[in-house]
């Protein structure tokens, strides 16, 4: 079976009950034998969803998802190209991708997998390959449902195993579209709408044509139209005339009645109308007039002699003027002239004061002088500017005063400051600060020089005794070289020994006599050597200390010389320094710090001298500045008094010229300057009054005795002033109210004898028109103008009813009174009128209605061709037609798609059968005709008709159903064991897994089926389940590898299992030999 | 001397649009469309102040009964008329003499030429400016060759007005065929050809030219791309043409390929991208088919009828809210499985033979022809289609063979949860 595929391992990390769960297995028959729930069935499952995939979520009962771990496992198998490992684990949502693995762990193609189950589908994997006993059976329901063929293709074809449902399917697809003689199916209601459509369309029959006839109708229709409303006017109009004609008959009759009465009237046409109440109107206002004119004749002769009375000549009135004026001229001075001594009086007063005033001022002036006195602006600008000036001059004075003051007093202190440094200075020693710092620099250096000297006196002396010190430690000399004499000695004696020896006991005792000799000045002559090379070292390391010491000997020696040079060298300087600061050598320490003491005290004193120097010479420098300043302030206040002599001369002239007294100060100038100003200003003021007092005095004395003189001359009674004024002008008032009157009389004489005038025209006018009226009615009296009045009246009425019946002829007809009678006479006369008129009466409703029809019948005809215009009906029909032979097409594609897959199944399934099936009917013919021993000897199809599996024994055939369910369940084992054969020779050898199928057997069949699965396993892998002891040992006794599966619930042990495997690593494939 | 003259042909006035559903809001835009495109022919002639204009047949169709049509062309024709421009016109296949073309009181500038061969002299200022040369079909079918009787009579600049198939164009009915070679023995200058709905021009012997300038409104999916009239300026015996593009809506026959995309939502975006590709602005509207192809995941998804018809609907919606609206006529499936057809049939077994099967199919038409035969139901239907004017199973379509073969090898292989 080289070439086969071939499962080797089943590696379970978690499939339904199992976990962690390993199963070896062999090529050829494999037998797994296990009680119920042991897991045959799991085992089965998991080896398809190995090959083909887990199946899909949502069948959970299938899908053996482990209740924890991974779920998912390995399948290691070999095939004709090598051996391969196939992993599959379920991520989180169930997705179990395939991983191919090469045996070493190298991940190989998706398709190497394909390729080794020569790209079987599952459906077809799951049919024939690995089947159960419920599958075997599925494939009778095949059988039972769509006939053998079908079930055939569904057997043993690639991804067909839907082929009976898809042709259902297409069946029921296409018959949903159409059916010949169908109703419901789409397609049919499309024709069935395309024909009602067309139906629709055809009943509009030719549009166009139909809408050019009926426009040619339209136009027919407007002809007649128009010919029909002329004949209704013409009617109409005719039918007028007529009946105007008739409306006028009788107006006729009663014009020709009033005519006939009116020729027996006299003409009467001219008569004034409204002739007698016209006269009556005239005679009244005749009487009126009359009248009128005698009242103003009497209120004329009235005023007249009123006038008259108001005319009365009067003394009063012939002064009148030179009354008015006098009287106007002292009542504008009245109240002047009233006031005139109050006045003089207050004037008096003022003027005592005014002289008081000056009399208190105390000047030499009186009235008329102080007015002569130039005391203008000018002049009192020159007085303050002086003042001005001499104060200027007198603050400057005193200024200068006070600086001079200020500047002695300065003086005086600098002075007697001067005097107490000088006499401080005198207390103190004349000694120069300098000379004493250098004698303290000098004392402070000798003290430091001498600590140093005691210093350097102490080294040397340590030096010293260091000095001795090493000089006094002397070394003794190493001993002398050790002496070779002890050799010499034993060398001797051994000589002799040898000697003696050799001479007494001869060479042989000589010899042993030299090698004891030997023996003894050997150790004697390496002693001595050593004891010579320790003295020899001593007396190196004596001399190298002797050579050390002589060295630091010279060294010390040197440096004492050294400090011997320098206390000698600070001894002199000590000197130098001593005598500088000027103290004995001999001076103690003592005596220097006293020394010293003394020393900066004099030095306080001398730095005190030149404090004092510096602070003399800035006093000195102060004092000559204040004595500049002294001179300066002299000087200024000498200046300042000159000024001023100078301004006070001035201001006595100034003042003298004025009468003022000379030694008045500035100020008091200029006070009294000011009450000089005001009196005379006063004084002026007063002046002025008294001649505007003078002046209203003597305008108001003329004005009085004008008004007495005018008095007087009008004859008016004498008397006080006032009385007479008071006189004067009551004559004059009343003087001027009778003025008032008599123009007022005038003024309404004028009005009357403009009425007398009016009123005498009117009269005669009244006059005029009533002689006229009398003329215009042709009569001379009233009287008889009465009666033709009357006459004239009963004219008018018959005329005026005449010419309104003419009027309403006229207005009845359009015609005049004799067109009115010409045209009734034309018409035949009255009667004949009448019967016309009749007769038009009844035309006229009868075209009315015809030309109504008309013009109905238009109407539609032009709407329904306007309808036709703009019709949507026809264009949406069209429309309608268009879609639904666009969506005919579309579902007959559709059909014809679907009939024509349908014959392409027919066809291929023909076509199948001709060239595939011979083979495998042929080699299921073998497999039955051995499972039932020989009882079956043909399996085959009927040709043509119904197709179906048959099988025949030597008499008769069978067809599947009449079989018994055994011998059927053989059937379909020997038909799918040919199909695996076929398949097995043609594409690929796969592994058989049955899954106790043999149940429904008897014993015999079951080993004939067994033999034919082992036959099977030369070359297939076969792997069976079962759960039946028996069954076991026919397999046992076929040669099959059996393998025991745990019982259920419990979990496998996995060391009960057959696998030598299952230490191997996870993950990293080992194939068993 | 130089002018001008505009050739148009195949109006088809008021011809109802296929595949638009008369309940879409877009219905009227569409069905005006014939209108405003041959308003737009005048349009053209006015604005060039053109000699004349020349319309080789089909102008309606007599079939659609529609009086707006006859109504339009009146009118404007009376453009024409009243702006003093001649025009020409022969009757067709679709709107031949003994329909009611007689009645359409047309003004007196236009020449309509009868069923026999009538020249016509068009003359400026006295001067013969050209010879226009025409005869229309008496009846819808015509299958003489009508080129035979047109014939160079004068040395002036002539044109021949037919409505012919010109070569045997397929999907246009033979009438009055003809040849290129027919045309230049004729020795006309320009042959104004209509009938063919495709805009082509065939360069004749002597630097003659026919021209068939197409329809001016496309109306059907199969009409797709821009339409219109050819403007032609005549100077010195020779011509210049310009296609002028007319119409206002357009068809597009749309791709969309299945590879790559996953899901419903990409298919969206392919779809709009693709929309927004081939629609332009400028026009009134759009009608497009869409047809899925290429191989994918999403091919199964779809092959359920209703999953394709929900897509359709909700498109539909979505492509009509566009500006200007795009309306979708239909949305064909022409994807394939994502099924490798080509392992199938190598590995043999039920489906290898049925696609083999359906391959001998395609490549034998005698054998399709003959199991198109056979099937009697498919006879019948195709019949009653016949009856009603619909032809779609009038000849054995391979592609159907083809897509049903694809279509039960995908069944065969779906898996039992599908």
């Amino acid at each position: 079976m080289s070439g086969a595929l071939r499962i080797d391992v089943l590696k379970v990390h978690g499939f339904g009950h199992f976990s962690g769960y390993e199963l070896e297995l062999g090529p050829g028959l494999n037998l797994l034998y296990g009680p119920n729930e042991a897991g045959k069935s799991t085992l089965l499952a998991f080896i398809r969803g190995m090959l083909f995939g887990f199946e899909k979520r949502g069948r959970s009962e299938s899908r053996y998802e482990p209740e924890a771990g991974p779920h998912g496992g390995e399948l290691w198998m070999r095939s004709g190209a090598g051996p391969l490992v196939v992993r599959r684990v379920a991520d989180r949502k169930g997705k179990a991708a395939v991983t191919v693995l090469s045996p070493e762990g190298h991940e190989l193609l998706a398709s190497r997998l394909d390729e080794a189950l020569a790209h079987v589908s599952r459906e077809l994997f799951c049919e024939v390959f690995a089947f159960s006993l419920d599958e075997l059976s599925s494939f009778e329901q095949l059988v039972e449902e769509d006939g053998v063929s079908r079930a055939l293709f569904a057997a043993g074809l690639r991804g067909a195993r839907r082929l009976p449902e898809v042709e259902k399917h297409l069946e029921k697809r296409a018959g949903e579209l159409f059916k010949v003689s169908g109703k419901n199916p789409e397609l049919n209601q499309v024709l069935r709408q395309l024909e009602e459509v067309r139906g629709k369309l055809d009943g509009l029959k030719d549009r166009p044509e139909e809408y050019f006839n009926e426009r040619e109708r339209l136009a027919s229709l407007g002809r007649q139209q128009e010919e029909a409303v002329a004949l209704q006017e013409q009617i109409s109009r005719e039918l007028g005339r007529l009946s105007r004609l008739e409306a006028a008959l009788g107006d006729l009759g009663e014009l020709a009645r009033l005519r006939a009465e009116l020729a027996l009237l006299p003409e009467l046409s001219a008569f004034p109308p409204g002739g007698e109440a016209r006269l009556e109107e005239l005679l009244l206002r005749r009487t009126e007039a009359r009248a009128q004119q005698a009242r103003v004749e009497e209120l004329l002769s009235t005023a007249g002699a009123e006038l008259a009375r108001l005319s009365a000549a009067s003394a009063v009135r012939e002064r009148e003027e030179a009354l008015r004026l006098a009287l106007g001229a002292f009542t504008a001075r009245a109240e002047p002239w009233r006031a005139l001594p109050g006045r003089r009086a207050a004037l008096e007063s003022r003027r005592r004061e005014v002289e008081q005033a000056l009399g208190g001022l105390g000047l030499e002036v009186d009235a008329a002088g102080l007015l002569a006195l130039e005391l203008g602006a000018a002049a009192r600008g020159t007085l303050e500017s002086l003042a001005d000036r001499l104060a200027k001059a007198e603050a400057e004075r005193r200024e200068a005063e006070v600086a001079l003051g200020r500047a002695r007093v300065e003086r005086e202190r600098i002075e007697a400051s001067l005097a107490r440094l000088q006499a401080e200075r005198t207390k103190l020693p004349d000694v120069s600060a300098a000379e004493l710092r250098q004698r303290q620099a000098a004392l402070s250096r000798s003290r430091l020089l001498k600590v140093e000297r005691e210093q350097v006196a102490v080294q040397r002396a340590e030096l010293q005794q260091r000095l001795q010190a090493l000089r006094a430690q002397a070394e003794p000399e190493p001993g002398a070289a050790p002496a070779p004499w002890l050799v010499l000695i034993g060398a001797g004696v051994a000589v002799v020994w040898v000697g003696v020896l050799a001479l007494q006991g001869g060479a042989k005792e000589g010899a042993m006599a030299l090698l004891g000799a030997l023996l003894l000045i050997v150790p004697l002559v390496l002693g001595y050597m050593r004891s010579v090379r320790s003295h020899r070292e001593n007396v190196e390391a004596h001399a190298a200390r002797q050579r050390q010491r002589a060295q630091e000997l010279t060294r010390l020696q040197s440096s004492l010389d050294t400090l011997s040079g320098r206390l000698l060298g600070l001894e002199r300087e000590l000197a130098a320094a001593l005598s500088e600061a000027g103290v004995t050598a001999e001076t103690s320490t003592a005596g220097l710090a006293g020394a010293e003491a003394a020393l900066a005290e004099a030095l306080r004193q001398a730095e005190r001298v030149e404090h004092l120097g510096r602070e003399r010479e800035a006093r000195e420098a102060e004092r000559d500045g204040v004595v500049r300043e002294a001179q300066a302030a002299e000087l200024a206040g000498r200046r300042a008094d000159a000024r001023g002599r100078t301004l006070r001369a001035e201001l006595a002239g100034l003042l003298e010229a004025r009468g003022f007294p000379v030694e008045l100060s500035p100020q008091r100038a200029l006070a009294l300057w000011r009450d000089v100003a005001e009196q005379r200003q006063r004084l002026a003021d007063l002046g002025a009054d008294e001649r505007a007092l003078a002046t209203d005095e003597a305008a108001c004395d003329a004005a009085v005795s004008r008004l007495l003189e005018e008095a007087r001359a009008a004859g008016l009674p004498t008397g006080p002033v006032e009385a007479v004024a008071a006189r004067v002008a009551s004559a004059l008032e009343e003087l001027k109210a009778r003025d008032a009157e008599a123009r007022t009389l005038r003024a309404r004489a004028d009005e009357w004898a403009g009425d007398r005038a009016r009123f005498t025209r009117l009269r005669e006018a009244e006059e005029q028109a009533l002689a006229a009226l009398l003329a215009r009615g042709g009569c001379t009296t009233e009287e008889t103008f009465r009666q033709r009045a009357r006459q004239a009246e009963h004219f008018e009425a018959l005329t005026r009813r005449v010419r309104e019946l003419t009027w309403r002829i006229e207005a009845a007809t359009g015609l005049e009174e004799p067109a009115v009678r010409e045209a009734i006479l034309a018409a035949g006369g009255e009667e004949q009128l009448k019967e016309k008129l009749g007769q038009l009466r009844m035309q006229e409703p009868a075209c009315a209605r015809q030309l109504k029809l008309l013009h109905t019948e238009y109407g539609s005809t032009r709407s329904q061709l306007e309808r036709w215009e703009t019709d949507e009906a026809l264009a949406a029909l069209r429309i309608q037609e268009e879609r639904l032979r666009a969506r005919a097409a579309e579902l007959a594609a559709r059909y014809a798609r679907d009939r024509l897959a349908l014959a392409l199944l027919s066809r291929a399934r023909r076509r199948f059968e001709e060239e595939q099936q011979p083979r495998v009917i042929q080699l299921a013919s073998e497999h039955f005709a051995a499972l039932t021993a020989g009882r079956y000897r043909r399996v085959f199809l009927p040709a043509g008709g119904k197709r179906e599996l048959r099988v025949s024994d030597a008499r008769r055939d069978w067809c599947a159903e009449q079989l018994s369910r055994g011998t059927r369940e053989q059937l379909y084992l020997a038909f799918r064991l040919a199909v695996i054969q076929d398949f097995g020779e043609t594409r690929g050898a796969l592994p058989l897994i049955v899954d106790d199928i043999l149940v429904n057997f008897d014993l015999e069949r079951t080993r004939g089926a067994l033999k034919l699965l082992s036959r099977l396993s030369e070359h297939h892998q076969v792997i069976a389940f079962t759960c039946h002891p028996w069954m076991r040992e026919c397999f046992e006794a076929e040669g099959a590898r059996v393998v025991e599966l745990g019982p259920s619930g419990a979990r496998p042990d996995p060391l009960r299992t057959l696998s030598p495997l299952s230490s191997a690593l996870p993950g990293k494939p080992v194939l068993p030999v | 001397m130089r002018f001008k003259f505009v050739h148009a042909a195949d109006l088809h006035l008021d011809t109802p649009f296929r595949g638009v559903p008369a309940d879409s809001g877009l219905t009227g835009t569409f069905q005006q469309a014939t209108f405003r495109a041959f308003s737009r022919i005048v349009d053209v002639c006015l604005r060039e102040h053109v000699a004349f204009l020349v319309l080789a047949g089909d102008l309606f169709d007599a079939k659609d009964r529609s009086v707006r049509a006859r109504l339009a062309l009146r009118r404007e024709l009376e453009r024409l008329h009243l702006a003093g421009i001649q025009s020409f016109i022969v009757h067709g296949n679709h709107d031949p003499l003994s329909g009611d073309t007689g009645a359409l009181g047309l003004p007196d500038s236009v020449k309509v030429f009868g069923a026999d061969w009538e020249e016509v002299e068009v003359r400026r200022e006295g001067r013969v400016l050209c010879r226009v040369q025409g005869l229309s079909y008496p009846e819808a079918e015509m299958r003489e060759n009508l080129s035979a009787r047109f014939r160079r009579t004068a040395p002036d600049f002539t044109v021949g007005l037919l409505h012919a198939n010109l070569g045997g164009v397929e999907g246009h009915a033979n009438y009055a065929p003809c040849t290129v070679e027919d045309l230049s023995a004729g020795g006309l200058d320009y042959w104004a050809l209509g009938h063919v709905h495709t805009r082509a021009e065939y360069l004749l012997a002597g630097g003659a030219v026919a021209v068939y300038p197409g329809n001016p409104q496309g109306r059907h999916v199969n009409e797709p791309g821009e339409r219109g009239c050819v403007l032609v300026e005549v100077e010195e015996g020779r011509t210049r043409r310009r296609f002028v593009p007319v119409d206002r809506v357009r068809w597009h026959r749309l791709e969309v390929g299945l590879t790559g995309l996953g899901s419903l939502d990409g298919l969206l975006a392919a779809v709009t991208e693709q929309v927004d590709a081939s629609c332009p602005d400028e026009l009134e509207g759009h009608a497009v088919r869409l047809t899925l192809t290429g191989r994918g995941p999403l091919h199964r998804e779809l092959s359920r009828p209703e999953a394709l018809g929900q897509l359709e609907t909700e498109l539909r919606e979505q492509l009509a809210q566009r500006h200007p609206p795009v309306l979708l006529e239909s949305l064909r499936d022409a994807s394939r499985p994502e099924l490798d057809l080509e392992t199938v049939r190598l590995s043999g077994g039920f489906s290898g033979t049925l696609l083999a099967e359906a391959e001998a199919l395609v490549a034998e038409p005698e054998a399709l022809t003959a199991l198109w035969a056979e099937d009697a139901e498919l006879r019948a239907l195709g019949q009653r289609l016949r009856r009603l004017g619909v032809d779609a199973l009038e000849n054995p379509r391979p592609e159907l063979v083809e897509q049903a073969g694809w279509q039960v090898v995908e069944q065969l292989h779906e898996e039992d949860a599908a």
